[in-house]
């Protein structure tokens, strides 16, 4: 009976002309968007690739220079493409793309693209995740708007009724129907996103299993999405008596949990959790590190002193081991200072995501008038391009400003002594200082991550699909 | 003979109008009942209660034994319907509505030349079965809508002025179908205007005012003339009330 009501669905589909109309903009959208994505992101990965090459050349042929001088010119850490920033950027444009790893300092990342665009630039937020959750939602209204209230106008839901078919076997049709068109633009979308970002980003290449896994992911959460978005066109067309009043409802919906709610959803949380300025986050930070500076009297400076010690020459050693060592003074307040100054950056730092992840708390809480502000979060995450993503390589970006400056400190320590910064290291040393190799969180962390927000989508949609089949339990005057 | 369907004190209010106000009817086996009556008369209402798409406010309706309200999917599997305007999909040729409905009602399909052969059993031919019912008259429906009733071989057949805009020849084919139909066993019962026809294939003929059955009538006991008589003195009284 089912296959009978999706055959004819989408004979009526194809003949009534609604395949070429939504198809072509639905497909040209898509096209756009994935042209957009891979241009801007493409464009990316080799603007990274290059900085990278370049960045390594000029420090390992800086020759002989004072260690304390190079920890100040230092390197960049520079973030990789996300696995899927082309299919959903993300956050990736407002959050900076380059740590300068410099001593004494935590800097935040660099070279936001949001800063640099220009007005016509803003078509680079175009993005096949973008297009996906304002047109999917439309191509189902588009499709399934009429699919209960036309047949009850033009007399055939009396028909089918009598017949002996159940309004639950013709929802479950329609629902199919609807469902599985727009989950093949879901399945072309993702799987050419997955497919392009292989051969496309060599500069970055993804493992394979890790691009499959995310796009099995993204095409589930979507797709529970879809579902929701599907059951909820079939409930309002079955509810009203005329398939006009089915779409203006329909795209007032739309209007209201698509467009609107997500957005405003975002500038609230601004408001509820703002986020601090630079120069006020800059303020309290010499603040902070001031307040928190030791006394080099004060035993724990002694012990820190010690640990500093002993670490650049890799063993324990005894008070009168350390006196009688012809080591930099200076470089050992220098490494002591970076060790206490990085836990308060650390600390503040994390004060500072942890304001991010309030304001995202914030959006999720929203969702609960609307799960396409959930869904956002759970494509982010799965592309890799979230906040949490950024707050990783962050972390990451300072562990590895930690391990240069103190290669640079001890290389100070141990091959000068007194108080001066005269010695020069040799020109091979530089290329000895560890090489920054980012890898992004797994998979799996973003799920770990993301629980809330799945179990809003799953939540939505399967609330709508038992509301649909509810209504088809003979609660509608056909 | 079986009684397949059976109306017992069969009332339905919509807010305060009453549509249908303590109706008795029976429709056995081989039967056809026409129902006679002026527009409101509760005709249609009385079919709607027989399918389900409306609950009675009190009373109730049998199909073959069984309460509408409590078995609403057994009863109508063993119901066909036809329209006053028999619905069809206008991007499908008749054919294809065809198929699609007898799948739904049979939940089994046909092949082709069997459902041909019911557009054939109801005068339609094959180049016409084979265009989309958008070019269709209203005729050409109404004999696709017969086809779907035919395919589903119901107990009973319940139509509600399935003859109007019909031309004279489609009409007179129509009623022949319908008479052999009931010759087979089929209880169909009809709403119509139409006077002459229903005399002419009905075994009983009730005339239906203000919800009510007022007269249950033998095709053999009254002419055409007498008929047309009682109708429109029912007619006239309704308009003075």
């Amino acid at each position: 009976m089912n296959k009978a009501i999706i055959a004819k669905e989408f004979t009526e589909i194809v003949r009534d002309g609604r395949a070429i109309v939504l198809f072509g903009i639905v497909g040209l959208l898509l096209l756009l968007g994935l042209v957009t994505g891979f241009s801007t992101e493409s464009t990316r990965s080799q603007t990274v690739f290059d900085a990278k090459v370049a960045d390594a050349e000029v420090f390992n042929a800086q020759g002989a220079k004072n260690p304390h001088s190079a920890a100040h010119f230092s390197r960049m850490a520079h973030k990789p493409v996300a696995p899927f920033s082309a299919f959903d950027p993300g956050v990736s444009a407002y959050v900076g793309q380059v740590v300068w790893l410099e001593g004494h300092y935590r800097n935040p990342a660099m070279f936001r693209a949001a800063e640099d665009a220009t007005e016509l630039g803003r078509l680079e937020n175009f993005s096949l995740a973008g297009v996906l959750i304002l047109i999917i939602p439309l191509l189902v209204i588009l499709l399934g708007y009429g699919s209960i209230a036309k047949e009850r106008e033009q007399g055939t839901l009396r028909q089918i009724i009598s017949s002996g078919t159940s309004l639950r076997s013709l929802l479950l049709g329609k629902f199919i129907t609807v469902f599985s068109i727009s989950f093949a633009f879901l399945v072309f979308t993702i799987v050419l996103a997955a497919v392009t970002s292989l051969f496309v980003f060599e500069a970055s290449s993804q493992p394979f299993t890790d691009l499959f896994l995310r796009s099995v992911s993204l095409l589930f959460v979507y797709g529970l999405y879809t579902a929701f978005v599907t059951a909820t066109t079939l409930f309002i067309s079955a509810i009203v008596q005329e398939a006009k009043n089915s779409l203006l409802i329909l795209l007032g919906l739309w209007t209201v949990m698509v467009v609107s709610l997500p957005r405003l959803s975002a500038s609230i949380a601004e408001k509820v959790y703002p986020s601090p300025q630079s120069s006020e986050f800059w303020e309290a930070m010499d603040v902070r590190l001031s307040e928190n500076r030791l006394d080099s009297s004060s035993a724990e400076y002694v012990a820190a002193e010690r640990a500093v010690i002993e670490r650049a020459f890799g063993k324990k050693l005894t008070e009168s081991e350390i006196e009688n060592l012809a080591i930099n003074a200076r470089g050992v307040r220098l490494e002591v200072s970076e060790v206490i100054d990085s836990e308060i950056y650390t600390a503040a730092y994390a004060e500072l995501f942890k304001n991010y992840a309030n304001q995202k708390n914030f959006r999720r809480l929203l969702s609960i008038f609307s799960p396409t502000i959930a869904l956002q979060h759970l494509s982010q995450a799965f592309s890799g391009t979230d906040v949490n993503a950024h707050e990783h390589f962050s972390n990451e970006a300072e562990r590895q400003r930690n391990k240069i400056v103190r290669v640079l400190n001890e290389e100070l320590i141990i091959n000068d002594s007194g108080e001066n910064l005269r010695y020069l290291a040799p020109p091979e040393f530089w290329e000895t200082v560890p090489e920054f190799e980012y890898e992004y969180p797994a998979l799996k962390i973003a799920w770990r991550q993301s629980g809330a927000d799945f179990f809003i989508v799953f939540a939505w949609a399967l609330f709508s699909i038992v509301a649909m089949f509810w209504l088809g339990k003979g609660r509608l005057e056909v | 003979m079986r009684e397949l369907l059976l109306a017992q004190n069969l009332t339905k209010k919509f807010k305060s109008n009453s549509a249908l106000c303590d109706l008795n009817l029976t429709v056995r086996e081989s039967e056809i009942l026409c129902l006679l009556g002026a527009n409101g008369a509760g005709k249609t209402t009385t079919i709607n209660l027989f399918l389900g798409f409306l609950k009675p406010t009190s009373g109730k309706a049998f199909v073959d034994g069984l309460d509408v309200c409590e078995n609403l999917n057994e009863v109508r599997k063993k119901l066909a319907y036809v329209p006053e305007q028999v619905s069809l999909y206008p991007s499908l040729t008749g054919l294809e509505n065809l198929d699609y409905f007898v799948k739904l009602s049979l939940n089994n399909r046909l092949g082709k030349a069997e459902l041909q052969n019911l557009l054939d059993r109801v005068g339609l031919n094959k180049s016409a079965a084979n265009k989309r019912v958008n070019g269709y008259s209203k005729g050409m429906r109404q004999k696709v809508g017969l086809a779907i009733s035919l395919a589903k071989n119901a107990q009973a057949l319940l139509l509600d002025e399935p003859l109007s805009g019909l031309d004279p020849s489609a009409a007179n084919e129509f009623t022949t179908i319908l008479r052999n139909l009931a010759d087979q066993g089929t209880a169909v019962l009809m709403a119509t205007h139409d006077l002459f026809r229903a005399r002419e294939i009905a075994d009983r003929i009730g005339i239906m005012k203000s919800g009510s059955l007022v007269k249950d009538l033998s095709p053999t006991s009254v002419d055409q003339s007498t008929l047309e008589e009682i109708y429109l003195q029912q007619m006239r009284d309704t308009e003075l009330v």
